[in-house]
């Protein structure tokens, strides 16, 4: 019998201790890795987590909000999570959970420790009377759009605090401090965006998607109607010839859509003259929007600008 | 110049002495005394002012922090009271929340083949449950009924906890081989399963057994898959799915799958696999058999306008390999059959696409079916479609009348409740 000599059993633990540090990685400190599903989210989660963690966004805000295209890249990434940062409310519903399935990270499933559910305690806005399909693509638990206000996401600033401070304990005193002291400077931005969307109070507007209910309602806007015939249901010619004729006895001003086709926009635009604008419900991508304050800084200026 | 201060404390009375001066003065000093009040009275009138000012601004100051505070309270409020309210409906829904998620799909074509005629083809109602098991496993099944009968397609539990990126499946299910044997027909982007994989597989790579997957710990997406089963393909009838086997009888497989994104819009997928069995038995004699698979399929999803433009260009190749038992040695038959299709999406409802398929018999390799479909896909909404389908196949296997010559088919396929074929149904 051929007996393993010391250096091959040296080779092989090397090659063990390799493999092991491979699935599990190194057990010295490191930043705690955060996912988030949308650009704003992971910022949020970076403005709490600080140095403490790295945080790595998904989507990147430019997407349709329920069209991300289920990528197998993001499965990796997933896998090495230790949290999750997401909207909730079933926003994520078309992707998210079938990558969760393949993801092999049981600390981020939803009910586990690391799943951190934004939208938790957010009043909700548009909660479905009715639950048919008959009424559109429903989102039972209400409109997932909250982000848009800041007011509200204040309260998703506690839960990723909360969150994190879940999972790591021992951090818990700089995730308060970090939130606290993000939530004073939302504050502030908040105090100035209400004074520079004065001129949009009352503003009657049209939106692609059900997507700017609660920017619409922090800042006064009135929404007159959807271009979708239903929620995620494209329109019919005789809701576009309606919509029309609403938009004109309304006198709407702007027509909001987002990563839908501009096509109908541009249609509905010509015949009424209503203001386009393209405005993205995830922030990110772009400088300007390549942070939360930025991202409604740049909307409430863009909306501002459209309509004086 | 001082003023006489009319406004402190005995303000009053220097009034008083003051008007008492005016009236018993001569006129000259009367007119001095009248200049002084004036001014005393500017005086105050300017003091008054900015006092009044600086009410103002205090209750203006005021009523901002009190609505400040009240907006946080009523926030603050808000978010207890929502708590309160979803714990309220979790307790009453809790009767139901255990409940599976379920739902149904029906499929159903109007035909007209050229060779046997027209009829309507009630091909499935296809029922979905799904369910969390406990915190270590979920399990979901697929019951179809059809003009066959009723049939489970599908039943198995899934691990969701396994340390080592592993997940374990067990039951009956869709074996991991290819890209689109493992998808059910109602999910195709066509109409009809490529006949180059209806004939080596049998159908869907319908399996029972057990399967393993490992996610391996790279950067980027690898997946491998082992599995073993009784036999692969729900209508493989060259091997008995009930009788208890030898080993050697029973079917393996491997699989590796890997995705890598060219660009943030571009990106290709590629996998292959291999179920392997030892020894088949057909018409009393020995076989072994290997059929392999590479699929790649390459997508153009633009990020910013994904949900109405897009491509796809889906090829998949099959090698058979068979080798039948001889007196000496044995003969070898070897089947190289595939599909190659590209979808365009022109719109979020309306898509088009062309599927070539090459389908060898694989008894009798050399005989073999060509089939060109063009296709249109109308997205009523994500849970109703209607598909148009014109297919001409040149057919040289004569395995069956029907897949010969020029078809039509009208496609609606309507889903009702929760449904989903999750990460492999992609």
């Amino acid at each position: 019998m051929k007996y393993l000599s010391i250096s091959k059993i040296r080779r092989l633990f090397l090659f063990a201790t390799v493999l092991y540090l491979m699935q599990s990685g190194p057990a010295f400190a490191q930043p705690i890795r955060a996912i988030a599903t949308w650009p704003a989210l992971a910022d949020l989660t970076k403005q709490v987590g600080k140095q403490l963690v790295t945080v790595e966004s998904l989507a990147t805000g430019v997407e349709d909000a329920h069209g991300v295209a289920m990528k197998p890249s993001f499965v990796p990434r997933l896998n090495r999570a230790d949290v999750l940062v997401l909207i909730g409310l079933d926003d994520e519903h078309s992707w998210l959970p079938a990558l969760l399935e393949v993801a092999g990270n049981p600390k981020i499933l939803q009910g586990r420790p690391g799943y951190i559910d934004c939208s938790v305690g957010i009043p909700i806005l548009e909660a479905p009377e009715r639950m048919d399909r008959a009424e559109g693509d429903l989102h039972p638990k209400g409109n997932p759009h909250y982000l848009l206000d800041p007011v509200r996401a204040k309260i998703a600033v506690q839960n990723i605090a909360a969150g994190l401070s879940r999972n790591f304990p021992q951090y818990r005193t700089e995730f308060d401090k970090n939130a606290k002291a993000y939530i004073a400077e939302l504050d502030n931005w908040i105090d100035r965006w209400k004074k520079m969307a004065t001129p949009l109070k009352g503003v009657k507007f049209v939106e692609y998607h059900p997507e700017w209910v609660y920017l619409a309602d922090r800042f006064g806007m009135q929404r007159v109607g959807s271009v979708e015939l239903k929620p995620g249901v494209e329109p019919t010619p005789n809701h576009i010839v309606d919509l029309v004729q609403t938009i004109k006895e309304q006198k709407a001003q702007l027509l909001m859509f987002g990563a839908q086709n501009p096509r109908i926009p541009q249609q509905i635009a010509g015949e009424t003259g209503v203001k386009v604008l393209r405005l993205y419900s995830g922030g990110g991508n772009r400088p300007e929007t390549d942070s939360y304050i930025k991202w409604i800084d740049y909307t409430i200026r863009t909306l501002v600008q459209a309509v004086t | 110049m001082g003023y006489l201060n009319c406004t402190g404390p005995g303000g009053r009375v220097r009034i008083a002495l003051l008007l008492v001066a005016l009236v018993t003065s001569p006129a000259w000093a009367q007119q001095d005394v009248i200049e002084y009040m004036k001014k005393a009275l500017s005086d105050v009138n300017a003091k008054l002012d900015s006092a009044l000012k600086r009410i103002d601004q205090l209750e203006k100051e005021k009523a901002a922090a009190s609505a400040k505070a009240s907006e946080t309270q009523q926030t603050e409020t808000s978010a207890r009271l929502d708590n309160v309210e979803k714990s309220v409906q979790a307790l009453q829904s809790a009767p139901t929340a255990l409940n599976p998620s379920i739902g149904l799909v029906i499929d159903a074509t109007a035909e007209h083949r050229a060779k046997t005629g027209g009829q309507f083809n009630f091909r499935a109602a296809e029922m979905g449950i799904a369910a969390s098991v406990d915190p270590f496993a979920r399990a979901y099944s697929f019951i179809t009924g059809s003009r066959d009968g009723i049939d489970v397609e599908e039943a198995a539990a899934v691990t969701s906890s396994l340390p080592w990126n592993l997940t374990v499946k067990g039951g009956r299910f869709f074996a991991d081989f290819g890209r689109y044997p493992k998808v059910h027909d109602h999910e195709l982007p066509f109409v009809n399963r490529p006949l180059s994989i209806e004939r080596p597989i049998g159908g869907e790579s319908q399996a029972d057994g057990v399967e393993t997957s490992y996610l391996f710990p790279t950067p980027f997406f690898l997946r491998g898959t082992v599995g073993a089963y009784n036999k692969v393909g729900a209508e493989n009838d060259r091997v008995d799915n009930e009788k208890s086997r030898s080993w050697g009888r029973f079917s393996f497989l491997g699989r590796l799958a890997t995705y890598f994104d060219v660009t943030d819009s571009h990106n290709l997928e590629l996998g292959s696999s291999l179920v392997y069995t030892p020894e088949v038995r057909i018409n009393g004699r020995k076989e072994f058999r290997a059929l392999s698979g590479v699929d790649l399929t390459y997508r153009y999803q633009p990020l910013e306008s994904f949900v109405y433009q897009g491509f796809t260009l889906g090829n998949e190749l099959l090698v058979n390999s068979e080798c039948v038992e001889r007196d000496v040695g044995c003969a070898r038959r070897l089947s190289v059959g595939g599909y190659s299709y590209g979808e365009l999406k022109l719109n979020k409802t309306w898509s088009t696409g062309f599927l070539f398929d090459y389908a060898p018999k694989i008894s009798s390799p050399g005989k073999k079916t060509i089939g060109y479909s063009p296709f249109l896909t109308w997205n009523i909404s994500e849970f109703n479609r209607l598909r148009f389908q014109f297919t001409h196949a040149d057919d040289h296997a004569r395995e069956n009348k029907d897949e010969n010559g020029n078809q039509f088919f009208l496609q609606w396929t309507t889903v009702i409740g929760a449904h989903t074929h999750g990460f492999l149904g992609r």
